[in-house]
């Protein structure tokens, strides 16, 4: 049994890829565990394995063996249509490259998920209004993503994340694609998910400076392995989050 | 995902690349109108074919001979009885066996075939004469001295100035008004069954007046011909045959032959009603076979002409006449190669109308294909969010149905257009041709819905291989794809 705190827990969950004769270890033994309401953060040089993780965590795909656990349900038992709907109502997901339909606007965008989950026609303007304005982003509901700046594409990809209210947010490399200025508008939208929402976060990035500002934990990886993991000043939010989640 | 989404979904892709799919709806329009029109054409066809040999009245007709003929009627159909080897002598058909046939269930009337030869004059002759002298069944003919030695008119006895001209003479029930050879006549049918009045052809009336054949009606006409005439006091049957004179009025002239010239009596030149022919007592060939094969020989027929109540029951009277002990036959039979010839006919016109339908499902294979390689990220994206497999799936299948269904239905309006240009066209062609109108493409409702469902069937299968090549994609690669 797994530690019911627990958000997410990997116990040597590898990712290997045949190419030919050789085998590429993309994610190679990683063991680690993200309790509830953490905001953590997933570092390491390119190429060492990150977004193979997060993609397992996310349940895009499987892992070639060891156990990924999340709220106490193992993905890799889960058929494909189980894993449709964990992805549909337990996690969310942000990508670097923000990931919106071009033709599809703002807040169409944001409820693409809803389809998906068969949410009823009558509640979805609701929730998609709240999405966009939990990001600031309602004043834009109508427009289309390329007629967006970059910071509000990714607010819109954020809103989309949550619309289902998932427990866990899965960002890769969010603010890979924006300027620094840009950037902390993100962080600061993810650092209010993670505080006011309880959410629980795992953010993929190249900058230090970001993880150590903004996540609680720093996990490092390299060449798929796990290497160390630290904590941040920001530590001590986490057990207030925890606590305030445990009175709840 | 709730149907509402599904559609919305598919129609917004299908908008997304809007000329490209509606080339391939178009596609689709175009191969369900091919299969439409061509076999709508078949059917027509089929339909006109029936009309025609329907209007002639040998639908609901089935012609009964004796089992004794060699000859079943205008063929020799090997599925009849063949009387059976030293077993009792075949039934002939008298006046017995009439009521007989006129007994079975869904027969309406039943007429004899009369035609024989007749000498044919304008003017009134009333003498009449034996011919030929008289034929007994048990003792040897022996030759009247009065009467005339041969069958041949006699140019001496015949009145003077007319000419007279032999040809066949046949009877006509009131029912054979319905053909199509009596629509357009010069003239009118028999005004009542039992009126002493003669419908010409054509041919007949050009030889009595070369200039004004429609001259003759209206006129009076003698028909000489062989009569037999019972024996006095003879019980064996035996007969003399005699010179009889009838005279009828030619009330019309018609332009081509009954019963599109199918019958054995199309070609007659005279044409009377049935009804009065049964007094003629006309000699007819089945006679002298009566005499020479039965001791009591009583008037037969050479055939009998049945009318069935309606056209659908004519299998089940001829399956009973033939259990009566006669030879029957009906143009069902005959028209069995002609219905063979259009279920063929129909088949081919169907596979080449389908032909483009299926052309077309390729190019909406083509454009999904195409489709789920432009669409590659976004179907990454769906499955990111939380879509399933199967929502991917039928999301596309949906696509491949909306484009047969709008195909099918843009095919369907196209197809009838053409069909009426089709009708349109050879209406103008007939007319110009002075031919009356005819119907030569018609798509009933269940062609109309089967080539509907055809089209969206097709539409589906033509979407299951890209709906599932969308459905397995990796939505790890598929985000990397650009
Ligand atoms: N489908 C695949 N086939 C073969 N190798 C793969 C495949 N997917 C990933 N890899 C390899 O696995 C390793 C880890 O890739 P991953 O994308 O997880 O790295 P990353 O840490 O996210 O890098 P970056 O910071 O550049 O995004 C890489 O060396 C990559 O080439
Ligand atoms: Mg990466």
């Amino acid at each position: 049994m797994t530690d019911p705190a627990l958000a997410i827990c990997t116990d040597r969950a590898s990712r290997h890829h045949q190419l030919g004769n050789t085998t590429i270890r993309a994610l190679d033994e990683v063991s680690i565990s993200i309790p509830r309401g953490e905001f953590a953060s997933l570092l390491g040089p390119s190429g060492s394995g990150k977004s193979t993780l997060l993609n397992l965590l996310a349940g895009l795909d499987r892992p070639t063996s060891g156990a990924i656990t999340v709220l106490d349900k193992d993905l890799a038992k889960m058929t494909s249509e189980e894993l449709a709907v964990y992805r549909r109502l337990t996690v969310g997901m942000v990508f670097q490259s923000f990931n919106l339909i071009s033709s599809m606007t703002v807040a169409e965008n944001v409820e693409l998920p809803l389809r998906f989950a068969e949410t009823p026609r009558e509640s979805r303007a609701a929730r998609v209004k709240e999405a966009l304005d939990r990001v600031e982003l309602g004043h834009r509901a109508g427009h289309r993503p390329t007629e967006l700046s970059g910071g509000e594409q990714q607010r819109c990809s954020i809103a989309r994340a949550l619309i289902n209210h998932p427990t866990i947010l899965l960002a890769d490399e969010p603010t890979g694609n924006l300027d620094s200025r840009t950037g902390s508008e993100i962080m600061t939208v993810l650092d209010r998910l993670n505080r006011e929402m309880g959410m629980t976060i795992l953010m993929v990035t190249h900058e230090r400076a970001i993880a150590e500002r903004w996540s609680q934990r720093m996990i490092f990886m390299a060449d798929g392995q796990f290497v160390s993991e630290a904590r941040t000043q920001n530590e001590a939010r986490t057990q207030n989050a925890a606590r305030t989640e445990a009175q709840a | 995902m709730k149907a509402g989404d599904l559609l919305e979904l598919a129609g917004r892709n299908l908008r997304e690349s809007i000329l490209r799919n509606s080339l391939t709806t178009a596609g689709i329009s175009i191969g369900v109108a091919s299969l439409l029109t061509t076999v709508a054409l078949g059917i027509g066809l089929q339909e006109l074919a029936n009309r025609h040999i329907g209007q002639s009245g040998l639908f609901d007709t089935v012609y009964v001979t004796s089992m004794q003929d060699g000859r079943g009627g205008p063929d020799d159909d090997a599925e009849q009885p063949k009387p059976k080897q030293g077993a009792a002598p075949a039934k002939v058909l008298d006046e017995n066996a009439r009521q007989l046939v006129s007994q079975v269930p869904g027969v309406s009337s039943v007429d004899p075939e009369v035609r024989f030869m007749g000498d044919v004059r304008t003017g009134t002759v009333t003498a009449n004469a034996p011919v030929g002298g008289e034929v007994t069944s048990s003792t040897p003919a022996t030759s009247t001295p009065e009467a005339a030695p041969s069958v041949t008119p006699n140019a001496a006895s015949a009145p003077a100035p007319d000419a007279s001209h032999a040809t066949f003479v046949a009877a006509l029930p009131m029912s054979s008004r319905r053909d199509e050879a009596f629509e357009n006549m010069k003239g009118h049918y028999f005004s009542r069954a039992t009126a002493a009045e003669a419908i010409v052809s054509n041919r007949f009336a050009k030889e009595v007046d070369e200039k004004t054949p429609g001259s003759i009606v209206g006129k009076t006409i003698t028909v000489q011909f062989a009569s037999r005439e019972p024996l006095p006091g003879s019980t064996s049957g035996g007969f003399s045959v005699v010179r009889k004179n009838e005279t009828v009025t030619v009330v019309g002239l018609i332009e081509s032959e009954p019963f599109g010239g199918m019958r054995r009596i199309s070609g007659a030149g005279i044409f009377v009603p049935t009804a009065i022919t049964e007094g003629w007592n006309v000699l007819q060939t089945s006679d002298f076979r009566g005499v020479a094969t039965d001791a009591d020989a009583q008037k037969t027929y050479p055939a009998l002409l049945v009318q069935v109540a309606t056209a659908g029951k004519v299998p089940e009277v001829q399956e009973a006449i033939k259990k009566l002990g006669f030879r029957t036959f009906s143009i069902l039979d005959a028209t069995k190669g002609l219905r063979r010839f259009f279920g063929i006919l129909d088949i081919f016109l169907g596979i080449f109308g389908s032909l483009a339908l299926i052309v077309a499902s390729l190019a909406i294979i083509n454009t999904l294909i195409m489709s789920v390689l432009e669409r590659t990220r976004e179907i990454g994206i769906m499955k990111a969010i939380g879509a399933s497999d199967g929502d991917v799936k039928t999301l596309f299948f949906t696509e491949a149905g909306a484009m047969g269904l709008v195909g099918g239905f843009f095919g369907v309006l196209l197809g009838l257009g053409i069909g009426a240009l089709i009708n349109f066209g050879t209406n103008l062609y007939l007319t110009q041709h002075h031919e009356s109108p005819d119907q030569v493409w018609s798509s009933p409702w269940w062609l109309v819905l089967f080539v509907m469902a055809f089209s969206i069937g097709l539409s589906f299968i033509a979407g299951l291989y890209p709906a599932a090549r969308a459905a397995k994609l990796d939505p790890v690669q598929a985000l990397r794809y650009e």
